[in-house]
Formats: structure tokens, sequence, C-alpha cells
């Protein structure tokens, strides 16, 4: 038996819109139709990267520059407009805003983010050291939310209106309602505190990841599940399946061999957004919560001691790392089905 | 990233099978379930009028003779139906006391967010063209960032207040209006009741405010109670995270952050503020999808 192929080019297919609803929502995408080729695109989404980054660089510079006074920052609490004065002189503050605007973009394209205050060395330091932690704790999420978000969708989409269906639907929107590092004190509580089967906090062990990466899952999982519930129930709706049933194909089998790998590429991109907005919120609380040394506690920690520059530097770091990831897993898609760039 | 936004706003077939989900749910309420919820929504909204009345106890007053009573423990001061807290306060007070606080900043937090988006959104889908793609980018820019590290950023910078929060949070849900109104204004602008209106010659303004803006309205009142859940969740994070609001104001995020410490002593201090405001999201969103099932107002 091979696979059904839908016709997902045709506008009429529920299936089709979907493909191109999703397509036409990836930035850039007006163009992608007309230009397709695979480099130009990627130097257009680079281009776009940029750009923001920019924008935001922008924003912090006048923000901290015009509208804040940096001298406050090393300035003791009892300081005289002298000392404010002799600051500003000893920073080179005291010259025009255009000039040290120019400087501050030339300084950060040469990866220079100034020198943490607090930890007596330069911020991208720190914030390289932090990185690795939040990545590898985003991935392993990841990991938990798939699990825990795909394979209920698919049961509860193929069973719908089932016990099963209306449990899980319950479940999901209590996991998108509550606050996140809620569900975390919640975990520690249950699993460190009272049964005490799981460390709480830092990451010192290998099973130290296991209580932040299963919020993170449970958080993202919920809505994972949502979709990809949606899609295996629009799926099944197909006339296809009625045919597959009507030849006496088993529930299972009908689920295997045609809905799953006609559902893939949707379950796949949905799963790449939500690592994207993984990175949006929930992983910088969550850390906090569970002390893991990652980007989110280092800024948690730099905006607690007025620690600027880790500040400037982690957002500046996330946020381009944020766009790359989304430039690679919109090229992943790419890959795996071309008809989202074919037009 | 523009995605995220699109599919909280529950646009296009993935949004609207979303909302499936969601109206399950609603089935499982029955047809007057809604009634329970406002009533809920209701009794927050009076506790942050006049906390006075629903409060048992002073929410500041200390007695350190009562410190850390679990729930339904009683002091000589009378029963504390959540128990207290490390000085000795009644935790059901604070929280009733936080409702103000919490419900005003979430509110605020979204009409402001609701305004700038619905102008972005009406001025972007009516005029199309360069405006459009300059708003839309702008909008796709912010999405792509971390925008929580920005928001710790922003209030680490200006000093954490509710004034600045109010700033910040209404940058986060924009974009989610803008794309919302944006999308229903380019739909509507092919209408001919626009082209009439342009023909008997109303001005711009006239066009968007008095023509564009009531079509939209029921979308954007849906979005909103719905919008209003999020940005008390990112308000209760920020306040959580120490870089929102500060005491002695209180937030039910805040609460959570005070009990912290002490989960292991008093789990109450931590859980129950959290189990507040997890039910306050649920009925927002509830409400919302209820709303917009019943209205139609989805399309």
């Amino acid at each position: 038996m091979t696979t059904t192929t839908t016709t997902a080019s045709s506008p009429r297919s529920r299936r089709g819109r979907l493909l191109r609803w999703l397509r036409d929502l990836q930035p850039g995408a007006d163009r992608l139709a007309s230009r397709g080729s695979l480099r130009g695109l990627l130097l257009r989404r680079l281009r776009d990267g940029v750009i923001v980054l920019l924008f935001v660089v922008t924003v912090i510079f006048f923000l901290a520059h015009v509208v804040g006074n940096p001298a406050l920052v090393f300035a003791p609490v009892d300081a005289t407009d002298e000392h404010i004065a002799e600051i500003h002189r000893q920073f080179g503050l005291d010259r025009p805003v255009t000039e040290r605007y120019w400087e501050y973009l030339v300084g950060l394209a040469r990866l220079d983010f100034g020198e943490s205050t607090w930890q007596n060395r330069p911020a991208i330091d720190a914030v390289t050291e932090a990185l690795p932690s939040t990545i590898y704790l985003t991935v392993v999420g990841l990991g938990a939310a798939a699990v825990l978000g795909v394979i209920p969708g698919i049961v509860a989409g193929a069973r719908a209106r089932k016990p099963f269906d209306k449990a899980s639907n319950l479940a999901s929107v209590t996991a998108l309602s509550v606050p996140n590092f809620w569900l975390g004190l919640l975990l520690i509580l249950m699993f460190g505190v009272q049964l005490g089967w799981l460390p709480t906090s830092g990451r010192f062990e290998t099973a130290s990841i296991v209580m932040p990466a299963a919020t993170l899952g449970i958080v993202h999982g919920g809505r994972i599940f949502q979709l990809v519930r949606s899609a295996t129930f629009e799926e099944m709706s197909k006339p296809y399946v009625t045919v597959a049933r009507s030849k006496g194909l088993t529930e299972w089998n009908i689920l295997r061999r045609h809905v799953v790998r006609n559902t893939g590429v949707t379950t796949a991109t949905i799963v790449g957004w939500e690592y994207v907005r993984m990175w949006g919120g929930a992983v910088f609380a969550i850390e906090y919560v569970f002390a893991w040394p990652g980007i989110g506690l280092l800024t948690i920690d730099a905006a607690h001691r007025q620690d600027f520059f880790v500040l400037q530097a982690a957002v500046i770091i996330a946020g381009a790392f944020v766009i790359f990831s989304n430039l690679l897993i919109d090229m992943g898609y790419q890959f795996i089905d071309r008809r989202i760039t074919a037009t | 990233m523009s995605v995220a936004v699109a599919k909280r706003t529950g646009e296009g077939p993935a949004g609207t099978s979303q909302h499936r989900v969601w109206s399950r749910l609603i089935d499982m309420l029955g047809r007057r379930g809604w009634v329970l919820l406002a009533l809920f929504l209701l009794l927050l909204v009076a506790a942050s009028i006049v906390p006075d009345v629903f409060a048992p106890h002073d929410h500041e007053a200390q007695n350190l003779r009562a410190r850390l009573l679990g729930p339904g423990e009683s002091s000589p001061e009378g029963l504390h139906l959540l128990g207290t807290d490390s000085l000795g306060r009644d935790l059901f007070s604070r929280m009733v006391v936080g409702t103000r606080l919490t419900l005003f900043i979430a509110v605020a937090g979204t009409l402001i967010g609701a305004v700038v988006g619905v102008l972005f959104g009406l001025l972007g889908g009516y005029f199309g063209g360069r405006t459009d793609r300059l708003l839309m980018r702008l909008g796709e820019a912010q999405t792509a960032m971390p925008m929580f590290l920005v928001a710790i950023l922003l209030l680490s910078l200006l000093g954490p207040s509710v004034l600045i929060l109010l700033v910040v949070l209404p940058c986060l849900v924009w974009p989610i209006f803008a794309r919302v109104v944006r999308a229903e204004a380019l739909r509507l602008r092919e209408e001919t009741f626009i082209e009439a209106s342009i023909a008997t010659g109303c001005s711009t303004a006239t066009i968007l405010g008095r023509h564009l803006l009531p079509n939209v309205a029921p979308r954007i009142l849906v979005l909103c109670v719905v919008e209003i859940g999020h940005v008390m969740l990112s308000e209760a994070g920020l306040s959580f995270l120490g870089v929102g609001v500060q005491p002695p104001d209180t937030t039910w995020g805040l609460l959570i952050s005070e009990g912290r410490p002490l989960l292991a002593v008093a789990w109450w201090l931590t859980i129950l503020p959290g189990v507040l405001l997890g039910i306050t999201v649920l009925v927002l969103n509830l409400l919302g999808r209820y709303w917009e099932a019943r209205s139609g107002a989805a399309g």
C-alpha cells in the first residue's frame, strides 16, 4: 500500500489552504514565490535579520543614552552633580550622541559589548558561557514538548469526542493558562520537596535537566497538541480516509500509513515554530525557577545588579540566535517539502 | 515571529481548527456555562473595587505569633482561609487586595496595545503598499526578537514601575491586534460600501473610523478578552522575576514570587495565588472563545 498523496496545490483542498497559509506567513513569502532560488532567499532573510537586529540595537542605545543616563549606573547613590559630570568626562559621555552611537555600532560589529560591571570580564564572555545551557535546555524541552504534544495530538484527533480527546483537550488548555514559572514551582514541590526524586536547581548532574525540560515541555506541548490534534482531525475527515476504511483497513493502519504521513510536514512545521516561540519567554522564567545557568538566569541576575552591558549583550546575542535558528528552520522545510517553495 | 502571533489570533485554517479545541470545551460547559464564567469575573471586578468587603483581615496587619499558618487554620484574629505568610499576614486578604492592580495592569496594558494595534492594522490594511509593508515589518521584527528579554532590559534600564509596565506590556500585544485588524481591513476595503463611501466623498478618517472600525469591533473585543489573560501572565512573569510590580504594591504574580523562598515549608503561599491566576486566565480564554463562537465574530 503506497501513501496517498493529497493535492496540496489544489486551492480547494483544506490541506492546500493550510500549507499556503503556513507559507504565506513566513516573512518575505510574497517575494519567495516569484524569485525562489534558495541562495537568494537565504541572503534576503539574512539581510532582514540584520535590519531587525540593528533596529533593536538602536532602540536600546537611545533608551539607555537619551532617555536614561548611563552615568548613573556607575555613580554612587549619593553622588553630587560634579561627580556625575566627572563620570561623563571619563566615559566620554559628554560628546555628541551621534558620535557615540557610531562608536557603539562599530564596537558591536567587533563583538565588543563592553565590560560587565559585576563579573569583571567582557560581557560577551558571560553570555557565550550561558548560551549553550539555554540551547541545551530548549532542545531537550522541545523534544519533551514534541512527545507530549504530537502523540496525544494524533490520538485525540483520530478519536475525536472520545474520553481521551476530552481529557487531553482540558489538559492542554490548562497547561496554556497557568503561569509557566508557577508550573515549575509546582513540579519542584511535588518531585523535589515531597518525593525527593529529582534535583531542583542548578546544572550539576544529568538529572538536573529533567524538571526544567519537563516544565518547558508541558507548556509548549499544550500548544503543539492543539495544532496537531486539529491537523489530524481535518485529515481524518478527507475522502481518502473513507476509501481506506471501505477497503477494510484497520484504523491503526489508516492512521499510520496515510494520515500521519500526510500531516507530517505540518507537524514538523508546528514543532519548528514552537522552538522559536520558546525563545519568546517561557524558557527564561523557567531557568530562573530552576537556577539553570543559562541566558535567562544571567539576564535576570544582571537586571538585579544593574549590569547594563551584560543585559545588552544577552538580548543582542539571543536575538541573533533566534533570527538565525528561525532561518535554519525555514530552510529545513524547503528540503522536507519542495512544494513549499514551488509555485 | 509573525506565525506565532497569527496562531494566537486564530487567523487562518489552523487557527479556526485550534478554536475547535476550545469549542469542545465550550460544549462541555453547556449552554448556560458563560453565566458561571461571567459571574467569576464580576466577583473579581467587585473585589478590585471594594476589596474591604471581601478581605476578612487587614492585608498588611502582621502577627508574628500567627506566622505560616496553613490553609484553614485559625489565629486569635479568626479563621485564615488560605493561611498566613512569614509575617503572619492573611494570604486570602492579600490575594483580594492584589486583584485590583493585577486586573488594572492587564486591562490597561491590553487596551493600550489594542489601540496601537488597531490603528496600525487599519492604516496598513486600508492603504496597503508601502505603509502596510513598513508596519507589518515592524511587527514581524518585534515578534522575531526574544521580547521577554527585551522587556527585562527595558524595565531594568528605566526602573521597574507600573507606569513602565504599561509601556512594555502593550509592546508585547500590539502586533496581534494589528495582524487581525489588517486582515479584516484588507477584506473589507474591497466591499461596495467602502466604494460607496469614497464615491460620496467621505474623508479617509471617516471611512476608517465610521465604516471600517465598527465592522472589526466584535473581533477586537473578543481578542481583548483573550489577550487580557495573556498580558496578565506576562505581568506575573515579570513581577515574579523582580522587574515588574514592586512591593508594597501587590499582584498575584508578586505573591507567587514572595512565596517562592518558602516553597518547602509553606506551599500555599506559592501555589494558591498561581491557582487563582491560572483559573482567571482560563476563564478569560473560555469566555473569549465562547463569545466568538456565539457571535460568529470569527467569520
